[in-house]
């Protein structure tokens, strides 16, 4: 009696806290994107998608969201992986051991901000080459912040990603036994190159595969920075939402709803690539 | 030289993970800084006293975020503890980790607007109970997640170990279980405590500008651009997490980024 009744208890209340919000909220979203609910909507229709592709917004929106992840995340990993294998040790005891963990203790609202006081034309930066000579006045200096090579924006997603994948990386390198691989490829006769580009490389690469992806669906929900870092246009997936959504035109919120429902079907897809990669459970 | 270049990327790379925290600090002192100079001219105590003295806004949401955030990671963690258990050994674990990952990977302010036609309904919108709702229903599935490494085969063997002893199900929760996940239980804690003290975008939406945490007023100040004031309420917002750090690293590691 005890056991089923805590199991159906278990099953409502992890129902009403993950799987029905979800739902509802993803429901909600589609039937307003389809005209079914809706203070100006009338009954079904397929005018709103229509109105959505007929623009380049969204594509430009997706594309643009899943460059600045993708920019970003390879910046990350390949700082990581280098450092990763020039100091594997460094990480795990020390006083590194502890400053790598300090990104992670900013939001992301903090990282943009200290970005754009570091980056912008009266940044810390420009003061400095100020200093140094190399400019003369704010307008000298390149555009860091909100500008077109989203520089602002690649910087400060590595920054709040860097701590992670070095700490991946170097975990990773101890639980994969790479350094057993090395002295076998050194003794085999491999050089230090080989030994890193065809073992090492691949083996962290693989095995950080699931996290990777798992890591960039993260990044394409990322809404604080490109925020305050990005420039009006183009906009990623949920300034774009949000901006449909909160601003007072009422003829653009079922667009709104349906950049939610494709960013939505857009992270179940990657998610479920992201299981199929991973053999094991998945786990934090 | 090959050392001095290694020397020389670990300097690069101390400065890329201390410089921000410590210009913050510098930023939240100030009181001038005109450009080109490097530093600011005028430091002073006087912004902390302003700020943190009697009634002021920025004290009021510390006070604010600080009990969203104590309350969403209590229940977050009780609530994650009791529900990993049942994915955990559940026929179905993988479909319903699957399930649960889900919301967790969502963009909260996407989530967000899908949801606020119900807490509009609710009566949940621009005030406390909402957001800590909302926030609860981001931390959940985190909490959730983290817990299914730790219902393992083994914490399964003690429990029945505990039964054929003629030990009972209370007595194999306060005796083994717990004292088993005593260290995942601080860890989750904390980091739930993280997510919904780093939240705003979510909070923005359900707490509909009536309900000012400190991330709504690092916004505000950055919009206003009032950066010593900024640079004061980001510093607010770091210090828990550095704190945390210094007690233990494990406290402040989140995948969300």
């Amino acid at each position: 009696m005890f056991k089923p009744l805590n199991k159906t208890l278990n099953f409502s209340i992890l129902m009403l806290f993950t799987l029905l919000p979800l739902l509802a909220g993803l429901g909600y979203a589609i039937a307003y994107s389809f005209g079914l609910v809706g203070v100006l909507n009338k009954g079904f229709t397929l005018e709103n998608w229509k109105i959505l592709f007929s623009t380049s917004e969204v594509y430009i929106s997706v594309l643009y969201t899943s460059w600045l992840a993708f920019a970003s995340l390879s910046i990350c990993i390949f700082i990581s992986l280098a450092v990763v294998l020039a100091f594997p040790k460094k990480f795990k005891s020390g006083i590194f051991s502890y400053l790598v963990y300090m990104p992670l203790a900013f939001p992301s609202i903090v990282a943009a901000f200290f970005f754009f006081q570091f980056l912008s034309n009266a940044g810390i930066l420009a003061r400095l080459c100020h200093q140094l000579g190399i400019i003369n006045q704010i307008s000298d200096f390149p555009n860091l912040v909100n500008d077109s090579y989203h520089i602002g924006i690649i910087s400060t997603q590595t920054f709040l990603s860097l701590p992670f994948f070095i700490l991946l990386y170097a975990s990773l390198y101890q639980a994969e036994k790479l350094e057993d691989y090395q002295k076998l490829a050194y003794a085999l006769g491999a050089s230090k190159k080989q030994t890193i580009f065809k073992i090492s490389i691949p083996i962290l690469l693989k095995r950080s595969l699931p996290s990777i992806i798992i890591y960039f669906i993260f990044k394409l929900g990322s809404y604080e920075v490109p925020l305050l870092l990005g420039k009006s246009s183009p906009e990623t997936i949920s300034v774009l939402a949000v901006r449909k959504l909160q601003k007072f035109n009422l003829l653009d919120i079922p667009q709104g709803y349906a950049i939610a429902v494709i960013y939505a079907f857009l992270v179940l897809l990657l998610l479920f690539i992201a299981f199929k990669k991973s053999k094991h459970q998945y786990e934090v | 030289m090959k050392y001095s270049i290694k020397y020389f990327i670990l300097l690069m790379l101390a400065l890329v993970f201390t410089l921000p925290i410590a210009i913050l600090f510098l930023l939240s002192f100030s009181q001038k800084w005109v450009f080109p100079k490097l530093l600011p001219e005028k430091l002073t105590l006087e912004n902390w006293t302003v700020i943190l003295g009697d009634g002021h806004v920025i004290s009021n949401s510390f006070v604010i975020s600080l009990s969203i955030a104590l309350f969403v990671a209590g229940s977050a963690t009780i609530l994650g503890f009791v529900l990993s258990r049942y994915i955990a050994y559940h026929p179905k674990r993988r479909l319903l980790t699957f399930l649960t990952y889900f919301p967790f990977a969502l963009s909260p302010v996407i989530f967000a607007i899908c949801l606020k036609y119900y807490f509009i309904k609710l009566g949940l919108i621009g005030n406390l109970y909402g957001i800590v709702l909302a926030q609860l229903i981001i931390a959940l599935p985190y909490s959730i997640i983290f817990f299914l490494s730790f219902w393992n085969q083994k914490v399964l063997d003690y429990q029945n170990l505990v039964y054929t002893l003629g030990g009972k199900q209370k007595q194999a929760f306060l005796y083994i279980t717990l004292p088993l996940a005593k260290s995942f239980l601080v860890i989750c804690f904390f980091q739930c405590f993280l997510i919904s003290w780093f939240e705003y975008g979510l909070t923005s939406i359900i707490g509909y500008g009536k309900i000012s945490t400190l991330t709504i007023h690092v916004f505000q100040f950055i919009n206003e651009a009032n950066i010593f004031y900024a640079a004061l309420s980001c510093c607010l917002l770091i210090l828990p997490p550095v704190i945390l750090l210094w007690f233990n690293k494990r406290f402040i590691i989140q995948q969300k980024g």
